[in-house]
């Protein structure tokens, strides 16, 4: 009895699909970046309210759009209130820190930095918490909406521990805090009547977590060597002329590694992640999955690169665009839907 | 004559409270919707709660201010028949909505540029309310962080005062006094820091003769009495300066407050108060005109540090010698015994200007 168009039976057989147009776009993308740059940044709350309307809105979940309600004065409030909560921190770093610091008392200086930063960390994971909490329930579908009874300080206080557990051990726990996090996070959220439940585990994620580090060591060694072979040249008697190429490449060599490698295989371990925990996250009797490769990632960030660098700047407005067309052309979702009536 | 309340339209509603969508039937009566269905079940919805909501363009969605989730779906050839009933749509945001997105950009445009002005214009306007207290403050730091550059022969600081003295009477007493020192450092510069701190450089006094320096004093003495010095403050640290300034700690190292740089037109106005300031006190305008056009011969290496503060041209040069007038009486900056003791200020020095 429902009166919903049938879209394309090819698409019909993906659940979540995105069905937006760059074109389709473009007016939303050209008028927001306008209104931006003439309100000095004040109207970018507003326009992102305006982008995801349009991308939600365009997000088709097996028979009906999503929605996204969320609007540009609270988003604006929101950012007042985080200005609010950090001011303190500010004044400390610029005016209070460097006074105290000069007035010799560098103890108490010290120790409330600390307090601060540890402050910082645990207001960073109550962010995280509340910004997805906020996206969760501003999202509505079939006339119900996601969101979660947890207001996240407990989150807060996980995520400064597991931080802290990752930092005293050189952070090769990472990869178990990780999931952790990612499933504390998602097992507090909630779409109507559905719980998300998610238990993702570190295995498989260890080996490529495990090539980061030793990237990360090899540069570290190698920047040592280099650092002391030139210091035996200052000392030692060798052809200067025919040592420096050597010197040149092991420099060039650093560098390849700390700007490609590194970041490389930080997104490698990323897309796994990412991957595996969708396979993980069930909604109620729905399951997900993700498929994006390494590569494919790496394709979206030189792409939007690439978008902004060929258009002189104005690609970025369509960053949020693409990372949300990404995402949903890889998401999948299996099974069915029970919602009791 | 055909009325928009005879219209019926098939649609799907969710009730906001479960996810399933039911079939109704909406017709527009008066100013309210009527949505019933086949088993006998009627809602009303008065127009006022109604609002329209995104969609795709294949379907009209409707919303209610009363009821979150509640959301009315239709085909999209509804929309004109409705149209009166919602009202506008909400596109960028209601202010721009009521006034329109072109008069919104003109508006904004104009704003934008107010505030980039003011903010260019607005140091000038702040820095003669600032309190000389404030900087003061200030200043005694600074004098500490010079503190073993600082070259403290006896007869030579008197002597460097009574050049201030000479060039501006009276500036060195009082509360707002102007304190100048002498500091052993191998580069050609003077300047004014806050708190009426004026400095110079070792070779600015070995390398001229004292009616130049007398110039150069004048200089500097104008920009800290038209408060130049807070306004460049203001303007190169920001409205964080005017906090710091009353906390008594700038926060900024003794290199970035020597080099803090002033507009064209307060240079331009140093350099007049400067020429005022020579013919007061009889003291030739030529010298410091020569010293001008040799610093713009010098090597880089030796005049660098002063150039970059103090931008020369020889509009600078020509202006100090057109100030000189040949029938005036001009009296040396400093007796001979006053100019040897200013010139020996900084110890033995390797040559004799």
């Amino acid at each position: 009895m429902d009166a919903v168009a049938s879209a394309p039976a090819a698409e019909q057989a993906r659940a979540i699909r995105f069905t937006g147009s760059w074109r389709e776009y473009l007016p939303i993308a050209a008028t927001n970046a306008l209104l931006i740059v003439f309100t000095l940044g004040i109207y970018r709350f507003w326009a992102t309210a305006r982008q995801r309307r349009y991308l939600w809105s365009r997000t088709h979940f097996i028979d009906d759009q999503l929605e996204w309600t969320g609007t540009g004065k609270e988003m604006f409030f929101g950012f007042l209130i985080v200005i609010a909560v950090l001011a303190p921190f500010f004044l400390f770093f610029q005016f209070v820190f460097p006074a105290l610091a000069a007035r010799g008392q560098i103890e108490a200086a010290g120790g409330i930095l600390f307090l601060f930063y540890i402050a910082l960390i645990y207001l960073g994971g109550f962010a995280r918490f509340r910004a997805l909490r906020y996206r969760l329930s501003r999202t509505w579908w079939h006339g119900i909406r996601g969101g979660s009874n947890n207001p996240g300080w407990n989150y807060g206080g996980e995520y400064l521990g597991r931080i802290f557990l990752a930092a005293i051990t050189m952070w090769i726990a990472w990869p178990w805090m990780a999931v952790r996090l990612w499933n504390s996070r998602w097992n507090a959220m909630t779409f109507g009547p559905l719980e998300f439940r998610a238990n993702v585990e570190a295995d498989g994620l260890k080996a490529r977590w495990a090539l980061i580090y030793a990237a990360f060591i090899f540069f570290i060694v190698g920047v040592m060597v280099a650092a002391g072979t030139m210091a035996a040249f200052g000392a030692g008697q060798s052809d200067p002329a025919r040592m420096s190429p050597s010197i040149g490449i092991a420099v060039f060599a650093i560098f390849l590694l700390f700007y490609l490698a590194i970041p490389l295989a930080t997104l490698h371990w990323y897309a796994k992640y990412f991957r595996q925990a969708a396979d993980t996250t069930s909604l109620g009797e729905l399951e997900f999955g993700f498929d994006a490769t390494t590569l494919q990632w790496l394709g979206l960030f030189l792409g939007n690169l690439a978008l902004a660098v060929v258009t002189l700047g104005f690609g970025l407005t369509y960053w949020g665009y693409r990372n949300w067309a990404f995402m949903v052309r890889h998401l999948h979702v299996y099974g069915a839907m029970t919602l009791p009536s | 004559m055909s009325a928009p309340s005879e219209a019926v339209f098939d649609g799907r509603l969710y009730d906001g409270v479960t996810a399933h969508p039911h079939a109704v039937r909406a017709a527009v009566k008066d100013r309210t919707l009527e949505l019933t269905n086949d088993s006998g079940w009627i809602e009303r919805v008065e127009a006022s709660a109604l609002k329209r909501m995104d969609s795709t363009g294949h379907e009209l969605r409707l919303g209610r201010t009363d009821s979150p989730g509640w959301r009315l779906v239709l085909p999209a050839g509804v929309e004109p028949e409705l149209a009166w009933l919602l009202g506008q749509h909400e596109r960028y945001g209601r202010w721009i909505d009521r006034i329109g997105l072109v008069p919104a950009l003109a508006v904004g445009a104009i704003i934008t540029a107010a505030v980039v002005a003011g903010g260019y214009i607005a140091p000038a306007w702040i820095a003669p309310h600032v309190p000389m207290s404030w900087e003061r403050n200030v200043g005694g730091a600074m004098v500490g962080v010079f503190g073993s550059l600082r070259c403290r022969d006896a007869k030579g600081q008197r002597a460097l005062e009574a050049l201030v003295d000479r060039v501006a009477p009276g500036a060195t007493r009082g509360p707002d006094a102007i304190k100048v020192a002498a500091l052993d450092v191998p580069t050609f510069n003077a300047a004014a820091l806050p708190g009426g701190y004026i400095v110079v450089f070792k070779p600015a006094i070995t390398e001229t003769d004292s009616d130049a320096l007398a110039g150069v004093v004048a200089h500097e003495v104008a920009h800290v009495r038209r408060r130049h010095v807070t306004e460049a403050l203001i303007r190169e640290l920001g409205i964080g300066a005017l906090i710091r300034l009353f906390a008594g700690d700038l926060g900024a190292n003794a290199e970035q407050l020597v080099s803090l740089s002033y507009t064209r037109a307060n240079e331009a106005q140093a350099d007049t108060d400067a020429i005022q300031m020579l013919r007061r006190a009889q003291i030739s305008p030529r010298p410091i005109a020569a010293l001008f056009r040799r610093l713009g011969k010098e090597s880089p290496a030796f005049s660098a540090e002063f150039l970059q503060s103090h931008p020369l041209t020889d509009k600078r040069a020509a202006n100090f010698e057109a100030a000189f007038d040949p029938r005036a009486t001009y009296q040396p900056a400093l007796s001979r015994a006053q100019a040897d003791a200013l010139f020996g200020i900084c110890g033995k020095p390797d040559k004799h200007a």
